[in-house]
């Protein structure tokens, strides 16, 4: 059994808005394995970043708070740390991919300096040394001319390029666990490619653990070991990856898994729909956040909502109902 | 059989050039050549799909053919008529039968408009309407896309991506067009919307008789959406076919690592599958490379790829490709093979 290196429970984070209290992550309990590759699922406003940006506390406070819950990470809680601590942890053994390549680089600060900046606050390096090391990483994660382009803007890039280099920083310190946050969602599907082949063979070289949150089921299949499925600020399922996609099991999952197009496919079927739409979380959730577009749902649905139990070995699911039968478990 | 008649929209040798200009003087120095030398025919009823990375100039296909930009040379004719030699009144008439559903539904609706003034606005552009008949129409609409008609008054903020999405598609058939552009229509909406508003599309086709191009960057979508398939690289259509076929051959190299990179729901598929990595990014549409525009990112390519730009030629009947080294089909499949390992 591999190790946990970070373990997360009853993670509760809270916006406060002009409309009332956005519950975003309602208890929310997640572990990591030594060097597993970890997909974190869910559609826009389902949790999913906000989880993890509460581990890294960088949720803006006000409005933002974390309620309630642990992150251990080495036998420290992550969200107990003074301000100073975690700055040490941030951006050097955990450290953070972001979506959208353009916005998360500093348009007036060259890349060198960029890149030397972790790695002179976490390595205690020279920046001579700083420079080298840059170099050695933009050109494991394929920048051509790595050491002339070290004086040249994030505009000077392409896309694929800016996500190279994010990759490359967030990569300096060595980090234990990266987490990426939707890394190819931003790239078109040949960079795309090149992108999670790259993290593959990255991960291979460098045994760190990741934490891949994305929406795109058919990129979580492609890179991770094991799979958490959110909704409305909830996990409803969790599994290793084959048989999360082999028995998908929670009436979530199973629609969005079916609402899928296959690429094999030859027929035309018509997709299969979910219909109504995501919730808005402004309520205290005592009922399942699913259950007002489930096919499956009952009185029970409506007066508890169920909480992530095991089913077998690997896999578990928060629902009511076992949807290869039809009947209440 | 194919006649003239069944074909809705033809496009000729369709190249749009937007000019670079620099300096005080604002001298022209050179042109994007976003499409460049583009042709395809549209059949009534049918659902072209347009698929290529960003930059490749399908947006600006489906932009021109509407003559939103009035393009550098060419032709595109609808039921005959050249709507790029159409003068602006008649080209203004013209636009009741040619309409677009946009992007981006936060961008493409007025936050200052009611629901009913949005979808109702062609009808009075086009001045044919009294209030009364717009407050029918818009219920109608309304209905039609599956909104709650009572929902006309309210304001775009109050609604969703995939309900503001319906809305862009009511919109888009307030004037009972039979010919719509759908530029990238659920690529900003979530998995579970996307499919709701996809269905909502198909039956709109068969309902109403609809074409459509339908432009995308998602493979698994423009496959169960489209009959037939057009790929672009950097402002040409590499390849062209029907849907099943070119899934299931796929002749240019640059087709063959487009499907090859797409992410499948499936892990298992991993274990088995060959991948075609491309290396590098797509070239400036600025400045192009000669002869074939795929030939610097091309696994197969060689000398000859440079001197000239391949013919877009019919391979077997209704597949057509742009690439000199098809027809050496055995061949190429070999040296993709042997890369891609």
């Amino acid at each position: 059994m591999a190790e946990k290196i970070l373990d997360v429970q009853g993670l509760e984070t809270q916006f406060k808005t002009p409309e009332g209290i956005v519950h975003a992550v309602n208890g929310v309990s997640i572990h990591l394995d030594e060097g597993e590759t970890l997909g974190l699922v869910g559609e826009s406003g389902c949790g999913k970043s906000v989880t993890m940006l509460s581990i890294l506390r960088l949720i803006q406070s006000p409005p933002g708070q974390i309620v309630a819950g642990k992150a251990i990470f080495k036998g420290s809680d992550l969200l107990a740390m003074s301000q100073e601590e975690i700055r040490q942890v941030r951006g050097g053994q955990i450290s953070m991919i972001f979506q959208d390549p353009m916005t998360s680089l500093n348009p007036v600060m060259n890349i060198g300096k960029q890149m030397a900046e972790p790695m002179l606050l976490h390595l205690g390096i020279t920046p001579k040394e700083a420079r080298e090391r840059s170099i050695k990483l933009l050109e494991s994660v394929g920048i051509p001319r790595a050491g002339e382009r070290l004086k040249d803007y994030p505009h000077q890039y392409s896309g694929g390029m800016r996500q190279r280099v994010m990759i490359a920083m967030a990569l300096s310190c060595n980090p234990q666990i990266l987490i990426a946050d939707e890394p190819t969602t931003a790239l078109d599907v040949t960079i795309q490619a090149q992108i999670v082949d790259l993290v593959i063979r990255l991960r291979q070289e460098l045994g760190m653990a990741i934490i891949w949150i994305t929406h795109d089921l058919g990129v979580a299949a492609s890179i991770a070991n094991r799979i958490a499925v959110m909704y409305g600020g909830f996990i409803i399922e969790e599994a290793a990856v084959k048989e999360l996609y082999a028995n998908p099991s929670h009436p979530y999952t199973l629609g969005l898994i079916n609402s899928l197009p296959q690429i094999q496919r030859k027929g035309r079927q018509r997709l299969y729909s979910i219909e109504g739409m995501p919730p808005i979380l402004l309520q205290t959730p005592k009922a399942c956040p699913f259950a007002p577009r489930c096919r499956w749902v009952r009185e029970k649905c409506w007066q508890q909502n169920p909480m992530l139990e095991s089913i077998g070995e690997n896999h578990k699911v928060a629902c009511w109902v076992d949807t290869t039968t039809g009947s209440e478990r | 059989m194919k006649t003239d008649n069944d074909i809705l929209v033809k496009i000729e040798n369709l190249v749009m050039h937007f000019p670079i200009y620099r300096g005080v003087i604002r001298r022209q120095v050179g042109a994007v050549r976003a499409v460049d030398g583009v042709s395809l025919e549209i059949r009534q009823g049918e659902t072209l799909g347009l698929v290529g990375e960003s930059g490749c100039g399908k947006t600006t296909v489906g932009r021109t053919i509407l003559q939103l930009y009035k393009p550098t040379s060419g032709h595109v004719y609808y039921k005959g008529t050249d709507l790029a030699k159409l003068k602006p009144e008649p080209m203004r008439l013209m636009r009741k039968d040619l309409q677009m559903i946009f992007q981006d539904p936060y961008a493409s609706l007025n936050p200052r408009m009611t629901v009913r003034d949005i979808i109702g606005d062609p009808m009075f552009a086009f001045g044919e309407a009294s209030g009364k008949q717009i407050d029918e129409r818009v219920q109608e609409l309304l209905k039609l896309v599956r909104l709650d008609p009572d929902f006309a008054n309210r304001y775009p903020h109050e609604f969703s991506g995939g309900q503001r999405q319906r809305i862009g598609v009511a919109r888009a058939l307030t004037t009972n067009p039979s010919f719509i552009v759908c530029d990238e229509p659920i690529s900003a909406l979530d998995v579970s919307i996307q499919a709701q508003v996809v269905n909502l599309l198909e039956d709109l086709q068969r309902d109403l008789g609809l074409t459509y191009l339908f432009i995308a960057h998602d493979l698994s979508m423009v496959r169960h959406i489209s009959d037939r398939v057009a790929v672009m690289y950097l402002g040409v259509v590499v390849e062209l076919a029907d849907r099943n076929e070119i899934y299931d051959n796929p002749l240019h190299p640059y087709t063959k690592a487009l499907l090859s990179a797409i992410p499948v729901p499936d892990p298992t598929f991993y274990e088995t599958r060959q991948r075609i990595i491309l290396e590098g990014d797509v070239p400036s549409p600025a400045n192009p490379p000669s002869g074939c525009r795929f030939r610097t990112r091309c696994p197969i390519a060689d000398e000859s790829c440079a001197l000239e730009r391949p013919e877009f030629r019919e391979v077997s009947p209704g597949h057509f490709v742009a690439c000199i080294k098809v027809g050496m089909q055995t061949n190429t499949k070999e040296v993709i093979n042997q890369e891609s390992v």
